[in-house]
């Protein structure tokens, strides 16, 4: 393969690992703030839509983009289901998910106790 | 090449997409300021300060009154949507808050429909003191999602506890010295234990209370007294993720 092919394909491999990536950091940081358990289903399509039309080629890239089973454990877990698989934090893991889930419920927690105050400057 | 060229735009393509999908699901979740907040009413209140009649007067009332609605309608939702309630807590705050409005409904007509200047001072007055959106429905909302958030917490830790345990007992099966991961695990189940201790009885302390027993200063206290407890209840299970991620690692 000569060097501009080379290079095209590690562009856009890139270019799909860096979308999958903020997916799941997007994914993370919704469940973090309303407690939703599931992958954005436009997400999740536009993953499949990648899969398919990304040329055979570019090596890691293919499978990192595959999307989750739709079965997949999901809560806060867009990360484990969307991401790439040697992404940092992405795994399918059912400990790492229960993990995700307990900081997502520590967020909320946190959102309702600073609610609390907030609550009180209504002014009364 | 000329085969690779479309490759690339599409992955570009796609790598842009998601991103915007992401960005739009991140703006999706913020939470949009709603016409609830102290300076809502300030027009009102200034025109008021300039010259009190029945106009003035009673435009300052509805503000104030339709703010509490505003916020009334936003702690609902909290509650329909709230996933850690449970069902008798989400009951006695949606019926709270039922009340509260049905109230300030009530009152608002009597506000409408008044023509003296001194009773719509004291009418006013009532708008606050008799039904404490700000200092007591809005953070018992709170408080009682937030105590039954930490308690909810104990059915994920369980399964983390199942998870990290039969994991301790691979790794001592396979030689592995696994006294650090055992005292993280302890440590995991101990601030669980403890945060469960300090959230369990608040919901029935804080539901109860009245904007009465609020005027009268007897509920400021037990609100204060929560808001501390869930605060170190809180603590405890930011400590027990962190044990139990320190465990998970120490067997890696």
């Amino acid at each position: 393969m000569n060097r501009p092919a080379r290079y095209v394909i590690k562009l856009g491999a890139t270019a799909l690992l860096v979308g999958a990536v903020a997916v799941g950091c997007a994914g993370h940081d919704r469940g973090a703030a309303n407690g939703h358990t599931s992958s954005s289903p436009a997400a999740t399509a536009a993953q499949t839509d990648a899969a398919e039309a990304l040329p055979p080629a570019p090596v890691t890239t293919v499978a990192e983009a595959t999307p989750a089973p739709a079965d997949s454990p999901a809560p806060g877990d867009s990360t484990a289901s969307t991401g790439p698989a040697n992404a940092p934090g992405a795994t399918a893991d059912p400990l790492d998910t229960n993990l995700s889930d307990l900081d997502q419920l520590l967020n909320g927690v946190n959102s309702a106790l600073s609610g609390s105050d907030a609550s009180a400057s209504g002014g009364e | 090449m000329k085969n690779r060229v479309p490759a690339l735009f599409a992955s570009l393509v796609i790598g842009g997409s998601l991103l915007l999908v992401s960005t739009g699901v991140v703006a999706a979740v913020t939470a949009p300021s709603g016409p609830s907040g102290k300076g809502v009413c300030a027009t009102e209140a200034a025109a008021v300060k300039a010259g009190a009649s029945v106009s003035t007067l009673r435009a300052m009332a509805d503000c104030e009154v339709n703010r509490r609605f505003a916020t009334l309608n936003q702690l609902g939702s909290r509650v329909s949507g709230s996933k850690v309630l449970t069902s008798s807590d989400a009951a006695a705050l949606t019926s709270e808050i039922g009340s509260t409005t049905s109230g300030l409904t009530s009152l608002k007509a009597t506000i409408d429909a008044e023509t003296s200047i001194p009773a719509l001072r004291a009418e006013i007055v009532r708008i606050a003191s008799d039904y404490r959106v700000y200092l007591l429905v809005g953070p018992q909302v709170n408080l009682v999602s937030a105590a039954d958030g930490v308690v909810t917490s104990q059915t994920r830790f369980s399964k983390v506890n199942t998870n990290l345990t039969s994991r301790i007992a691979a790794a001592k099966a396979a030689g592995k010295d696994v006294t650090a991961a055992q005292a993280d695990l302890d440590k995991m189940n101990a601030a669980v234990t403890a945060a469960v201790g300090l959230a369990t009885p608040l919901p029935a302390a804080l539901l109860p209370l009245t904007p009465a027993q609020y005027n009268g200063g007897t509920a400021g206290p037990v609100l204060a007294n929560a808001r501390t407890a869930l605060g170190q209840a809180r603590d405890q299970i930011k400590a027990a993720v962190a044990d139990a991620k320190a465990c998970r690692d120490a067997l890696k």
